[in-house]
């Protein structure tokens, strides 16, 4: 009998197998191992993403939750109060704003990529994506330098869980309450010497008169840190391996790097590390023939929305002609990433100034060591080596 | 499904039918209409759906929020009294036959 657990190895692995029997022959499955639906159909996720009335985040939107954390940030709210919350924060995060950001960024892809140089083989996350993803999100923050790789470690740690219980270990948990320690630390100096940065002005914001919930900018700016160093580093470390794996169109992008935003838009749809976030059912759901209780949990499968073949042509095929618009690889709807922007002007800039050291490499493994996440997707290393 | 009509930038007309509930921009994008971007994936962030409305029909359209105003500030084509964002409009069945026009550019 199938059976989907994504908290499995095999399918920290290659989900995309199984994501093809759910949406062919399980378009509405219920896992007995997630103890929730799963939909993995691109248009029954992009209308569930839109019903936040039905589908809501206030319970959670990671697969496995962190707790005390639903309803306290921006993915675990709903709105009306969510968009007021995002409100405050949006305009930061707008491209245009990124614009000044832009030399910065190059600066630390430089230096980044400046350690490379040389190297017959290097560790693609440990020698280069990590070291560029705090740094970029240290400066966007004005966070103070000195415990980058920390945060770092425990910012991948938090997002993680235990494939054998299901659930978050200890050491995740105690990730998460480092950083919740750490992100109080850094708010509480804000606020006694406010600067013009997001964190200044967030700590300090209010809705209808009413100071936010010290809850919320205190979960609100920890999701922020874990976002902008673990998601962008999973984003970065699948764009390293799509362009590893496919050296045509690798040579393409050296060649022309206006093509990286073409190959990144691909890579988010190929392999998204954003693989599966969760809603809660408000109300009964009859779909293809299966009646979803008030109260259940639902995953939406980004990650195999993206493979549908019912909405893109040839899914398994990575071709950075496709311009794939309309992809679930920041997820979609009220709750689209808020960082698109950045991300996109991060790694652009990053593997730009990479190919410049390194133009021509490939995965030393064709086994990854893959992180345990029921919810991201992206290995723990990556080794490549240059030719 | 209700049908919606967009006039892409290059004059093109293109008839979707389109599920009740989805919004306009990922109507659009979905279906390969040409003149919108949706760079935001649909949270009103990025003013990369701008579209004109149909004059006539804007009166039957729930008005845009506080967000959508602001954020068609930052629209790169000409702003007009009947510029919304596409991903603020939700398909209904009393939108049937709405008709919209794309910009000439969107960033």
């Amino acid at each position: 009998m199938f059976s989907f657990d994504p908290y499995s190895p095999v399918v920290d692995a290659d989900p995309f197998p199984f994501y093809k029997i759910l949406r062919d022959e399980f378009p509405c499955f219920w896992s007995n191992e997630a103890q929730m639906w799963i939909l993995s159909r691109y248009a029954d996720i992009v209308a569930a993403g839109n019903d936040w009335e039905t589908y809501s985040s206030a319970k959670g939107n990671l697969m496995t939750e962190l707790p005390g954390r639903a309803g306290a940030t921006l993915g675990t709210t709903d709105p009306p109060r969510h968009d007021r919350l995002r409100g405050l924060i949006q305009q930061a995060f707008m491209k245009r704003n990124m614009e000044t950001l832009s030399e910065p960024i190059r600066n630390i892809a430089r230096e980044a990529a400046a350690g490379l140089r040389g190297k017959k083989q290097f560790e693609f996350i440990g020698e280069f994506s990590s070291k560029f993803t705090v740094r970029v999100l240290f400066a966007v923050l004005g966070l103070p330098l000195g415990d980058e790789q920390t945060v770092r470690d425990k910012a991948v740690l938090m997002v993680q869980s235990d494939a054998k219980t299901r659930a978050k270990g200890p050491e995740h948990i105690a990730a998460y309450n480092w950083m919740q320690d750490y992100a109080a630390k850094v708010i509480a100096e804000r606020r006694a010497n406010p600067t013009n940065d997001l964190i200044s002005q967030f700590s300090m914001a209010e809705i209808d008169g009413d100071k936010l919930d010290e809850r919320e900018v205190l979960l609100t700016t920890s999701t922020l840190i874990m976002a902008g160093i673990e998601s962008l580093g999973g984003f970065m470390s699948m764009f390293a391996c799509n362009m590893a794996d496919f050296a045509d169109a690798r040579r393409q992008c050296v060649a022309n790097p206006a093509l990286l935003a073409d190959a990144m838009e691909e890579s988010l749809r190929f392999n998204t590390s954003a693989q599966r976030f969760r809603r809660c059912l408000q109300k009964d759901v009859e779909l293809h023939g299966q009646t979803m209780r008030a109260g259940d949990f639902v995953c939406m499968a980004y990650g195999s929305g993206n493979r549908d073949e019912r909405q893109f042509p040839n899914p398994d095929l990575y071709d950075i002609t496709r311009k794939p618009r309309g992809h679930l690889g920041f997820g979609g709807g009220v709750h689209a990433c808020l960082g698109t922007a950045i991300a996109r002007l991060s790694v652009k800039v990053a593997f730009d100034e990479l190919h410049k050291v390194i133009p021509e490499y490939r995965r030393v493994h064709d086994q990854l060591d893959w992180m345990p996440s029921s919810t991201f997707r992206s290995p723990m290393r990556l080794e490549l080596a240059a030719l | 499904m209700p049908n919606i009509t967009y006039i892409e930038p290059s004059g093109q007309s293109v008839t979707l039918s389109l599920p009740v509930g989805w919004n306009l921009m990922q109507g659009a994008t979905a279906n390969g209409v040409d003149g919108i971007l949706g760079e935001c994936g649909g949270s009103c962030a990025c003013a990369t759906c701008h579209c004109y409305v149909d004059a006539s029909r804007l009166g039957e359209l729930p008005p845009p929020s506080e967000g959508e105003l602001a954020m068609l500030a930052n629209v790169s084509s000409e702003r007009r009294p009947n510029s919304r964002l596409a991903c603020q409009i939700k398909v209904s069945d009393a939108l049937d036959g709405l008709v919209v026009t794309l910009p000439p550019t969107q960033e």
